[in-house]
Parts: C-alpha cells; structure tokens; sequence
C-alpha cells in the first residue's frame, strides 16, 4: 500500500507554517497574481515569501508546489513564463500547471522541474494522462472531482507510474473544471483566466430584518433566513426560482469531507490526498490538516478512524462525499 | 446583530459614559505596534489604502473606522458611524473578532455560521481578513513585547486577565439564565399550547376528509 501524501493549502505564508506544523507532506500555494486560481484580495506569496516558505517547509521535511493554473491571457504569457521561472529558481518541489502551452514552456526551459497537472486541465482518463505524461514528462495529475472510486482505481492501474492526486476536503466546482464560464457571464472574470470565481469585487451581502441576501454582480443568488447557515455566493451554489419552485439548481452550499472514505482511496492506489482551501484562514488550515494526518496515519497503521469534527468550517455546515460515491446515481 | 450577553458586554455598558477621543491614544499606540510588528499586513493592502472599514464589536458601545493607507493609517474611535461614510462593515462579538484578528478561528466558518455579519464592499473585507490572518497576530504577545524588560510579567498577566474573563463567562451564563427564566417558561407554555392546537387541527382535518370520502 502506498503512504499517500497529504497536500495542504496556504494563501499566506502564516497558513503554510500552520500547514506543515500541523502534519502537511506538501503544501501548495500561488503567487500574488493572475497566474493562479486563487487569486484573491489580500492572499498568496510574494517571490521572498515563497522563498522563505520553502526554507520553513524543507528544513521540516516538508515540500512546497506552486501552483500556476490558469490559462495564460493570449499574446501575453509572460507573467505566467516568469511564475514557472521563479518557481524552479527559488526551490520549489514542483509546479502545478493546467494550460498545454505553458507545460510545454516548463518541460522544455526547466527540465530537472517536478510537473504536476492541475484539476483545472480536467484530465479524467487513462489516454488523457498518457498524453500529457507521454509528451510533457507529467509525474502526476490531479484528477477532476467527477470519479467513483473504483473509476479512479482504474485509471490508477493503466496509468502508472503516473501519479494521482485526488481532493478529500473542502469546496466543490460543478464537473466541468477548466471549463466553468458561469463566473465569467455574471462579472466577466473566471476562475480560468484571471483566478476568481464570482470575485469579491462583485460580492455583496445586504442585511435585513428577515435575514441577508448574497448578490454577485447585482444579481440575487441566494437569501438565508436568520438563523440559516450562509454560503458563498457563486453562480452554482445559487438559489433560484424555476417552474414555480425556489431550490438549488446546480449544488447546495455543502463542503467535501472523505475522511471515511480514506480507506478506500488508498487501497485505490492514489499517490496524494489534496485539501482545497488556499483562501480560508489559518485556523481552517490547521483543523482540517490535523483531522486528515491523523486518519491517514490511522489507516496506514492499521486502526480505526479517529472520530473529528469538522461541521463548524465546512460551507452552510453541510458534507457530502461528492462523485466519490456517486449516491445520487 | 443582537450582542451575546458576555462579560464583554458588562464591560461595553460600563465604558459608555466614556468618551471615545479618550480612548483614541490606546488605539493610536495599538496602530503604531502593529505597524511595527506586522508591516506585511498593510503591505497587503496596499491596492486598499483609500477604502475606510468599519470595526464594529457589538458588544461595546463604539466601532473602529480603519483607513489602511500604507504611508498614513487611521483607527479612530467613533460613537456612532453613519452606513454613507464607510466602504464596508465587519460586525461581531469582540471575542469572535480578536479570535478572528489573532487566527484562531476561520472567517468563512464565522460568516457562514452567521456569527460575523459583512457589509458594503466585500473585496476589502477579504482582503483585510487575509491580510490579518497571514500576519499571525498574538495580541498579548504583542502588547506585552513594548514592555521591554516586563513583557514576560505582563504577559502573564494579561493571560491571567483572561483567564478570569473566561471563568468569568460561566457566571454571566448563569445570570443570564436566571433572567430569561420567566420568558423561557412563558415560550415554553406556548410551545406546549401549539402542540395541543396543531394536534387538534390534525384531528379535525382527519375526521373532515372522513366525512368528504363517505
């Protein structure tokens, strides 16, 4: 059985100490720019931060990736060319990449440079992989979040010695990664080109005595009633009313949590255990990768789970296993 | 936001006749310390300087206008603080907001929780959050670290401070308990009389839809 490795979040060098104090293998984090797909107010690593990040990281055993995920602007690729140049510079472990054109740049100018490929590449089967690995040199691919267990067993046993990589926390995308342009009709920026889903720029909250009404570029998405859990309001976690019924048309606020599933995705031969979460807080950082190093180190030792809970930070306090299980099937 | 009923808030009623411009220079000098101890977190401002954010901790009787302009920020005390004036509002306990300033809890958890309430501009609130958050405040630590050759004693003292506050949450639990009692009883008869009433309606629409059918 392979140890997996745990693969943590930090959007600020405070989260990324917090993530290897707490147990992380790796920690992957972004630059303070477009090129990654957190590209948030206030979050990410300066070139000296991720410089300092990676010292703090490999004097505890721990490796730091960075991740450049969105696809470079055309005509302008510049900015993301000096990100996987810095990266390689500076010691990081690896890079996390999904454009063609910008993995092709990597493999050819850092060769002795680590190459992950992103979720947001949206590779999900056995030819896909091989493409990338076969032509780029891709040690391992983070698969999109649209798998059963056994299909990722699968693609594991064909694709060797590839590596996988597979979420187990936090928030959940509709299935198409890489390819969601919902963002992108209500504000005109993407979790693709410019690293935001439904920005904070065009997010507001409007209290009132019956409750508060998120809104996304002036548009209603959801309404909470007073003592209701809240959400985030992007486009596919929105509350609409269609054919008279008012309902979540594409997916409910809700986090994924796999930690029961642990067991399973290891004897599927998964490489790394990914948490999302580059834009919560330390506090968010530091609980969950406790939760998840424990019950990974249960498994592999041959014990039971430990009991964790982790309601308090999960988004409207609600966790699903996601397409891992397929329950809706 | 309805305020908890918290040491804090005891606290809060008996600051009120205080005038804020007498507590400016507390904030002034915890401004300064900041500034000095964590100057990444204005650093990661920078884009925000010119937005004004309302600090308001609900259980004390005045907000904190923040102004993070990275060559001159502003905290200033205020009474009251008009919507019109300011680009955003974070709203909370003041427990719930130094555990938030020091990271202790996580801000999505709290805004999802409803236990933080955000107005106006949320592109500023995020970018205060995640700048705060990846300072690694410790307030005490940093309080007490301008005490020179003190700071351990002071340390100790201001974890003994609230140390006494927490045992302290406990007592007020139960003072606040005694006093919701007659309305807790009260809502508590009304439960049981809905019961009874919605029972009854149960019944009655049974026994109509009986009738119908025959």
């Amino acid at each position: 059985m392979i140890r997996p490795e745990l693969v943590c979040p930090a959007g600020t060098p405070a989260a990324l100490k917090s993530a290897v104090d707490a147990g992380a293998d790796c920690v992957y984090v972004g630059f303070r720019d477009e090129t990654n797909a957190r590209n948030f107010p206030g979050l990410n690593f300066s070139r000296k931060e991720l410089e300092e990040g990676i010292a703090y990281a490999h004097a505890r055993g721990a490796k730091v990736l960075v991740a450049i995920n969105t696809f470079p602007r055309a005509g302008y690729p510049d900015l993301w060319h000096r990100a996987v140049d810095d990266s390689a510079r500076l010691g990081a472990d690896a890079v996390i990449l999904a454009d063609i054109g910008l993995i092709d740049y990597a493999a050819r100018t850092h060769p002795e440079l680590r190459l992950h490929l992103s979720v947001q590449a949206a590779a999900s089967n056995p030819q896909s992989i091989g493409f990338y690995a076969g032509n780029f040199g891709v040690r391992r691919v983070v698969l999109p979040r649209v798998l059963t267990v056994p299909e990722i067993a699968a693609i594991n046993g064909a694709v060797a010695p590839v590596e996988t990589e597979v979420f187990v926390f936090g928030g959940l995308c509709v299935m198409a990664e890489g390819r969601c342009a919902l963002s992108s009709y209500a504000t005109g920026q993407s979790p693709n080109m410019n690293g935001v889903c439904s920005p904070a720029s065009h997010v507001r909250y409007v209290e009132s005595g019956r409750g508060v009404t998120s809104q996304l570029a002036g548009f209603t998405i959801n309404q909470f009633g007073l003592n209701e859990p809240a959400g985030y309001p992007t486009l596919c976690k929105g509350r609409f009313n269609a054919n008279g019924k008012t309902s979540y048309l594409f997916e409910e606020p809700t986090s994924l949590n796999t930690l029961t599933m642990l067991p399973d995705l290891i004897k599927a031969g998964v490489t790394a255990f990914k948490i999302e979460g580059r834009q919560r807080g330390r506090a968010y950082v530091a609980a969950v990768v406790q939760a998840f190093r424990a019950g990974i180190d249960a498994v592999m030792d041959g014990r039971p789970l430990p009991a964790t809970d982790l309601d308090s930070i999960t988004e409207g306090g609600r966790q699903t296993t996601g397409a891992y299980e397929k329950a809706w099937r | 936001m309805t305020p908890p009923f918290s040491p804090v808030l005891l606290l809060g009623l008996a600051l009120r006749p205080v005038r804020p411009v007498l507590l400016q220079p507390v904030f002034d000098a915890m401004l300064r310390l900041v500034r000095s101890r964590h100057p990444d977190i204005l650093e990661r401002l920078e884009a925000y300087g010119d937005r004004i954010v309302c600090i308001d901790p609900v259980d004390l009787p005045f907000a904190l206008l923040l102004e993070p302009d990275p060559e001159q920020p502003r905290l200033t005390v205020r009474r009251y603080v008009d919507a019109c004036e300011v680009h955003a509002t974070i709203r909370g306990p003041l427990e719930t907001l130094i555990a938030l300033a020091e990271g202790k809890v996580d801000g999505d958890a709290l805004f999802f929780s409803r236990q933080l309430v955000v107005e106006g501009d949320t592109e500023v609130v995020v970018a205060l959050r995640n700048a705060i958050d990846g300072a690694g405040i410790d307030l005490v630590a940093d309080l007490a670290s301008t005490l020179g050759p003190l700071a351990n004693p002071a340390q100790r003292a201001a974890t003994g401070v609230l140390d006494l506050l927490s045992s302290l949450r406990g007592s007020v639990e139960t003072v606040r308990q005694a006093l919701i009692a007659p309305a807790m009883h009260n809502a508590a008869a009304r439960d049981a009389r809905l019961a009874e009433l919605e029972d009854e309606v149960k019944a009655l629409r049974k026994a109509a839809r009986r009738g119908t059918s025959r």
